[in-house]
Order: C-alpha cells, then sequence, then structure tokens
C-alpha cells in the first residue's frame, strides 16, 4: 500500500490554484486544496476539486482515430501523424501559415502547451495560438 | 405511538420533524411545518387539523423563500431593503413575485 | 513523536503513518512508510489541517487490511468516532498519536488553522452572517431578518461542492446534492435554500465541528455555524453529543426511546 500527496497547480485556468493530488496505489483518487498556498488559501472552485476525475476516466482516447468516408477508424501513430503532416504542409503551401490555428487545452501540461506553441510559431509559422482557460 | 403500519415508521417521523422544526426556526422559517397524529378513522381530527394549519399558514403570509431563489437582489434587499442594489436604467426589470396564496 | 512513530512502523503496529511533513517550507499531509523510514525527520505537526481521516478511509476502500497511524487532533479523534459507528473505518486498524488542538484550560498552547482571527468585512455585518458569532448572538434577530441575512449566505454559493468534498464525515457514493431531482444541473446559485439545508440536515448527528467546511468556502459561508446549530439540536433534543462516543446517532435507531411529541398548532405569537 503507497499513499502520496503530490503538490500541483491547477490546469484549468490561468489562476494557478495550489492543490494536492491523492494517489493511493498509483491511482489518483481525489483532489484537495492546498491550504498554504498563497493563491487560493485552501480553497478550490468546482472544476478544481474534480481535477482528478478526466485522469482515468474511460472516455479518454488511447490511440488516434483518422475520420475516413465520415467514420473514425482506429490507426497507428505514424500512419496519424503522417497523415496530419501532409495536410498542413497542403494547406500551408496553399493558403499560408496564417490560415491554421493551434488551440491548446487546459488538460495538458504546462510543457506540453509550451510545446504546442513553440509548435505554432516556429514551425508552422502563425501567431494563431490561444488556450480554452485563457482568463 | 408505535401504531404506524411500518412499525417503527412514527419514531422516525417525530425525530425527523422535530429536528426540523428547530432548524427552519432558526433560519427563520417558523410555524410551517406541523405534525399530528390522525388515524385513519379519524375524520374529524384530521378536518380540523387541516382547517387550523391553513388558517395559520394564512396568517403566516406568502411563502418569501420564492424572493429569493428567483431574484438574487431581493436577498440583498430584504432585510434592510427600500430598493438598494437598484441601478436605474442599467438593471433588467424584476421578475414578478410568485404569488402562493391567492 | 519521531521515536514512536518508529517504533510503531518498525514493529508492524501500523502499516503506514498519516502525518505532515514539509516540503518547501510548505506543511503538506504525507503517508510515512517503513520503507523510507529517514523522513520521519521531516514530521511535523502542520497548523495547516486537511481531512487525514478522509485519506486513511480512501485507503481502507482501496485496501481493507492495513493497518494507519494518524496524527490526531481533537477534531479528528472526534471524526474518527463518527466513521467507526458507520463503518467506514475499523477501530482495531487505526492508531492515533494525539497532538494539541483547540484552546482550553488544560491545553494552552493550541495549535489550529482556525484560531487565526476571522475578519468580517463591513458589508457582511450588515447583510449577512458573521462567522465569528454565537448561536445566542444570532436568536437575537426577528424571524425575517434571520431568513434575509441567511439567505443573503445562501445566495453567495458558487456550488464548488467544497464543503462536501473536506468534510472528513462525508463518505457516501451518492450524494443527494447530485441528486438530478433534488439540485438542478447548471444553475447558480443552487436552489437555495434546499442545496445548503439538504447538507445541514445530513450533518445532524454527523458534523463534528471541524471548520474544514467554512475554511475551504471560496464565498466564506457560516456553514460552521449552521452545523453547530445542527448539531445543537440534536444535543438539545436527543441529549447526542456527535463525535465524543462511539455509540449510534439517534436518526440511526430505530426503536422506541422516543419521548417526544407532537407539538401544538400555535396561531399567534408566531414571532419568539
Amino acid at each position: 500500500m503507497e499513499c502520496k500527496l503530490v503538490p500541483s497547480i491547477c490546469s484549468y485556468c490561468g489562476t494557478g490554484c495550489g492543490l494536492l493530488f491523492e494517489v493511493i496505489d498509483d491511482q489518483i483518487v481525489n483532489t484537495l486544496p492546498m491550504k498554504t498556498h498563497p493563491v487560493n488559501e485552501g480553497k478550490l472552485c468546482i472544476k478544481g476539486w474534480n481535477l482528478h476525475e478526466h485522469v482515468n476516466s474511460f472516455l479518454r482516447l488511447k490511440q488516434p482515430l483518422i475520420k475516413t468516408f465520415g467514420r473514425f477508424i482506429k490507426a497507428d501513430w505514424n500512419e496519424a501523424i503522417g497523415l496530419a503532416a501532409d495536410r498542413f504542409r497542403n494547406i500551408i503551401d496553399q493558403y499560408g501559415p496564417d490560415s491554421v490555428g493551434v488551440l491548446v487545452s487546459a488538460k495538458i501540461t504546462n510543457e506540453e502547451n509550451y510545446l504546442a506553441q513553440k509548435f505554432a510559431r516556429a514551425v508552422i509559422g502563425t501567431n494563431n495560438v490561444d488556450h480554452c482557460a485563457r482568463l | 405511538m408505535g401504531d404506524c403500519h411500518y412499525l417503527y415508521g412514527n419514531y422516525m417521523t417525530i425525530k425527523r420533524i422535530t429536528f426540523l422544526q428547530e432548524l427552519l426556526t432558526f433560519l427563520g422559517l417558523e410555524g410551517r411545518i406541523h405534525l399530528a397524529w390522525i388515524s385513519s378513522a379519524e375524520a374529524q381530527k384530521f378536518v380540523q387539523v387541516v382547517t387550523d394549519f391553513t388558517e395559520k399558514v394564512r396568517a403566516l403570509g406568502p411563502n418569501p423563500l420564492p424572493t429569493f431563489s428567483h431574484n438574487k437582489k431581493a436577498a440583498l434587499s430584504s432585510v434592510l431593503g427600500r430598493g438598494m442594489g437598484k441601478t436605474p436604467g442599467s438593471s433588467p426589470p424584476e421578475p414578478a413575485l410568485q404569488e402562493v396564496y391567492p | 513523536m519521531q521515536d514512536t512513530v518508529k517504533a510503531w512502523l518498525e514493529n508492524g503496529t501500523i502499516d503506514v503513518f498519516l502525518g505532515y511533513k514539509k516540503v518547501d517550507n510548505h506543511p503538506l499531509p504525507h503517508c510515512f512508510t517503513k520503507a523510507r523510514l529517514e523522513e520521519l525527520e521531516d514530521l511535523v505537526v502542520s497548523p495547516d489541517r486537511y481531512p487525514l481521516e478522509k485519506i486513511a478511509t480512501h485507503m481502507t476502500t482501496a485496501k481493507p487490511e492495513v493497518k494507519i497511524g494518524m496524527l490526531a487532533r481533537d477534531c479528528t479523534q472526534r471524526a474518527l468516532n463518527v466513521l467507526y459507528i458507520w463503518n467506514q473505518l475499523d477501530p482495531e486498524k487505526i492508531q492515533t498519536l494525539n497532538v494539541n488542538c483547540c484552546p482550553s484550560p488544560l491545553k494552552e498552547k493550541a495549535d489550529c488553522s482556525y484560531l487565526r482571527p476571522a475578519t468580517v468585512g463591513d458589508y457582511k455585518k450588515e447583510k449577512g452572517v458573521n462567522n465569528a458569532a454565537l448561536l445566542e448572538q444570532l436568536s437575537e434577530y426577528g424571524q425575517e431578518e434571520r431568513l434575509g441575512r441567511w439567505m443573503y449566505e445562501f445566495q453567495k454559493c458558487i456550488k464548488c461542492y467544497g464543503c462536501r468534498n473536506i468534510c472528513p464525515v462525508c463518505f457516501c457514493k451518492e450524494c443527494s446534492l447530485e441528486h438530478e431531482d433534488l439540485i438542478k444541473t447548471g444553475a447558480l446559485p443552487p436552489e437555495i435554500p434546499v442545496f445548503h439545508l439538504i447538507r445541514a440536515v445530513h450533518m445532524a448527528g454527523r458534523c463534528i465541528d471541524c471548520g474544514l467546511c467554512e475554511e475551504a468556502c471560496p464565498m466564506d459561508i457560516p456553514l460552521r455555524l449552521l452545523y453547530r446549530k445542527v448539531n445543537d439540536i440534536v444535543a438539545q433534543v436527543f441529549d447526542y453529543k456527535t463525535g465524543t462516543s462511539a455509540s449510534q446517532s439517534p436518526f440511526n435507531i430505530l426503536g422506541d426511546s422516543v419521548t417526544l411529541e407532537p407539538k401544538p398548532i400555535q396561531l399567534t405569537g408566531t414571532d419568539s
């Protein structure tokens, strides 16, 4: 039996409330607000309180799906990334880099969000980056 | 007491109702809940209790809760009232209060 | 303190110990185990309280045979008693290490996050209910004013469910506060005062007055005061003091030990 309380920052919005994940046997089971965190002082909103729920959700995608003839077909990563890259190339060549926008998510980590904006600016060449929880 | 068809039902009822009466009094809704033991053979008593309680509730006036739940401002203005929180022109018209009793 | 826990972990009295560890000056709840005894040097008694009992309940749900030790304040003791009554924890598998708590003539050096002086703004004083008020002070208001003041407090609610989520004695898998028919989804504030009263009624004979709900409330609703009143009623009507012993709550026992009588209808003098 192992129980860890892992301090983290809420990823839902730009406020940055401190919270603790209750990890029992490598499963996140609960979220608690961090009492001593200067931002939220032991309080959370309903989204923060339920932050642990999407981690182990059965609704999560575990492999890429490619939409072919209106239906999502399971595919492997190389195929999916290859297809996405080809289509991006075509679109950028035809309409310019500003025809692409990158919308990132609150449910991925800070580092992944950073990578996504780097991808938009350095690889695609556009400033069209936004985040669903931009306050 | 103890004659309940559901054996202990009325013991649980009186515990809960007594508790609820105290709690509602604390919140400021005194006298709006009443409990009486009336068997199915006591038609006269039933009529009497219902009549008395209806009279009492009528004397208390309409249920004040809808004024709070339908209108946030009412909660603010109710205590010291006198139309606080109203900014002329900018606020939408306040919803009409629900008439509980005609 | 460290030595006791070390001895317990080494001789197998407990498998894990729930206490607080200082991480970058933040006292955080931490689970000490036999495998990492050296961490015990950082074991502290934190002035900021977390619901350790709740973590213990989660651990027991995951693995019922685990033996847990924990740092226990007075509120933790009361919470444990309630959890024993409701069969959420087994008293044989819990070891407590008692630490100092709320102030009393016996315990002068108290340390508890609830002791920080509460600050109440002028507006709240005028329109709402002072969190630090005593029950007697509230009964001085008339019926109408009391209702208005409580409703002012309730309509601030942002329905974060924090009070329920942090509550050490809330363990139900299905919560009435999430029931579609009782509380509609998507409305703010939640249906007042029903939302708060459902919780208050469920706290009767269960609330152990730890004050964590009020600490977790982002809108500063005087929940502790409300639940204190609820338990006050239980103490006066049923002579039951929640959490002080492992005896059943009056709402739990079926039986004929009731001496209550229905109250008569009072046609006059409603404002008492």
